[in-house]
């Protein structure tokens, strides 16, 4: 690899330049100089001043982050950020259970059409998704949820479905639930059947099989889920932009905000920061949690 | 299989998948049914039938330079991750990498790190050193976030693969690259296929890192949607939409059809 540099006999000089691993040299130099260089740049620009001209450069300060938690405004979109996130990692597991169930234990057609129905949405972009949610959830009576409500005669005039932290909910769940599913279905497969079976012939209840067999043995894929949408969610941009609209804004639209309307880049770069610590945080703590080498996004 | 979903708490089970589907499909569903409404706004119910607003959508040439500028952007993407993705999942099965563990990580960080994120630091990286041509910048920007998924699948692929038959081509003479092609790449076919298809959709539907790097000339399809969503309320918007999810059904189709959809996720 690259740190040879002694001379070699030419016969094993040639071994080493045909040898595999260096087939990883492109792929790794692509990466270093176009994700982490970039990446690592812009976050050392939250550390930087940006004079009135638009130069940035030194000195160097932490006066962005002051700015940023001292800013009630600031520090209520990171609430909502973390908010929508968590809520949207816990909705999603506890949908996923028995959506995988059918996945893994159910009838062979209907898990094939149930896995079809889960995967192909995936194809289509989360603009057209967070479309649909709009025309689902329009605040006027034309709206689908508002029209079928009124009609139903649940509520007698249209509710702001729209631009509230739910629509945002709803529609991360729509798009990150199969990031979900796919983990725990896959944990749930894993599990002999006969362990929840004996426990049942042993008397023992349902919601205790769950707790006490299952729980703990999908343990590895839920939190891999979890990890997995919360961090999706919370770097999202479409569906707060489009269903969340001024009133719940995440810590992306804030970046987006920063960087071209008021072209404050050392400050975009600080939220930018804020929300890859956030990110990175979590998917450490969940390794850690369960005990393994591996990235969550590494794996089954 | 189904031996644990009968009685009460199966049908229980099973009503609940439903509910699942059905909240699934429905914004998808939705936006096609709204693009036949023959009114200036889009509404619930629709009102009456029309495909006009398909021959409006097929007459804009936004929306028609940015379909073409999106495929062959797609394409361009993907052949890019190939070329890049394959060889290095090669080398993390079959190198003896002193870090593979390490590498592996490296090469997949981009799919949790948030993607909103590595296109605002590429678009400064493309703006520091005046790199201002945006179809080469996208290429490079959509690159970084699909390559991860080849790996991926192509590593999950050759993991499968018995090294002995390398070794057996190799002993009886195959040079290397014909010992890739015809003992090595038909068995790690599926990974292939599988992550090119998820390339490719993955820079097709790709907003958060286009928005920052598109210009006038080169927009890719999901900006040119979203600039609509913001401007435009009649229910060309939802046939444009519609269109769309058509193309992704037919990617989904090719999928299921080469790999398999449970096989291909699965990596």
């Amino acid at each position: 690899m690259a740190e040879i540099s002694a001379p070699l006999p030419r016969s094993r000089m040639a071994k080493r330049w045909q040898s595999p691993a260096l087939l990883i040299v492109p792929l790794l130099a692509f990466q270093l100089f176009f994700f982490f260089a970039p990446a690592i740049r812009l976050m050392l620009f939250s550390l930087m001043t940006q004079t009135p001209q638009g130069d940035i450069g030194a000195p160097w300060t932490f006066s962005h982050y002051l700015h940023f938690f001292s800013v009630a405004l600031y520090s209520d979109i990171l609430w909502n950020t973390l908010r929508i996130s968590l809520i949207t990692a816990l909705i999603a597991a506890v949908l996923a259970y028995p959506v995988a169930a059918v996945l893994v234990r159910g009838n062979a057609l209907i898990s094939r059409i149930l896995t079809l129905v889960i995967i192909a949405p995936l194809a289509v972009s989360v603009v057209v998704r967070a479309y649909g949610w709009q025309l689902i959830l329009n605040n006027g009576s034309t709206g689908l949820l508002n029209y079928l409500l009124l009609h139903l005669g649940l509520v007698d005039r249209p509710n702001a479905l729209m631009f509230t932290e739910w629509a945002v909910v709803i529609g991360s769940l729509h798009i990150f639930f199969p990031m979900m599913v796919l983990p725990l279905a896959s944990a749930l497969g894993k599990i002999d059947p006969a362990l929840p079976f004996a426990a049942r012939t042993l008397g023992a209840p349902p919601w205790q099989v769950f707790f006490r067999i299952t729980l703990p043995l999908t343990l590895p894929g839920l939190a891999a889920g979890m990890t997995l949408v919360f961090s999706l969610a919370a770097g999202s941009y479409v569906i707060p932009a489009l269903t969340g609209g001024p009133r719940a804004q995440m810590l992306g639209n804030l970046v987006e905000q920063q960087i071209v309307a008021v072209y404050d880049w050392p400050f975009g770069a600080t939220i930018a920061t804020i929300l890859v610590v956030i990110v990175i945080a979590v998917n450490t703590l969940s390794m850690k949690l369960l005990g393994g080498s591996r990235l969550p996004g590494a794996g089954k | 299989m189904n031996t644990s979903l009968t009685g009460w708490s199966g049908w229980l089970l099973y009503a609940f998948a439903a509910a699942m589907m059905i909240f699934i499909l429905t914004p998808i569903l939705l936006v096609m049914v709204i693009s036949f409404s023959d009114g200036y706004f889009v509404s619930f119910p629709p009102a009456g039938f029309t495909l006009d607003w398909y021959s409006k959508v097929l007459g804009n040439p936004e929306f028609i330079d940015a379909l073409l500028f999106s495929t062959l952007l797609s394409l361009g993407t993907t052949l890019l991750s190939l070329l890049l993705g394959i060889p290095a999942a090669f080398a993390l099965v079959r190198g003896n990498l002193p870090f593979a563990d390490l590498c592996k990580g490296l090469l997949l960080s981009p799919l949790i790190f948030p993607v909103l994120i590595t296109g605002l630091a590429l678009l400064q990286l493309f703006t520091g050193y005046g790199w201002g041509n945006a179809r080469l910048n996208l290429l490079l920007a959509h690159t970084v976030v699909t390559s991860p998924y080849v790996v991926r699948t192509v590593l999950t692929s050759l993991e499968l693969v018995n090294p002995t038959l390398e070794e057996a081509a190799r002993t009886l003479g195959a040079t290397r690259w014909a010992t890739f092609h015809q003992v090595i790449l038909p068995q790690i076919a599926p990974g292939v296929v599988s992550g090119a298809i998820f390339c490719f959709m993955v820079s097709f539907d790709n907003y958060p890192v286009s928005m920052w790097l598109a210009d006038s000339e080169n927009t890719p399809v999901p900006v040119v949607l979203y600039r609509q969503i913001g401007t435009v309320f009649d229910p060309s918007v939802a046939a444009m939409s519609t269109l769309i999810i058509l193309l992704a059904t037919i990617v989904v189709v090719l999928l299921e059809k080469l790999v398999g959809l449970r096989r291909a996720m699965a990596a």
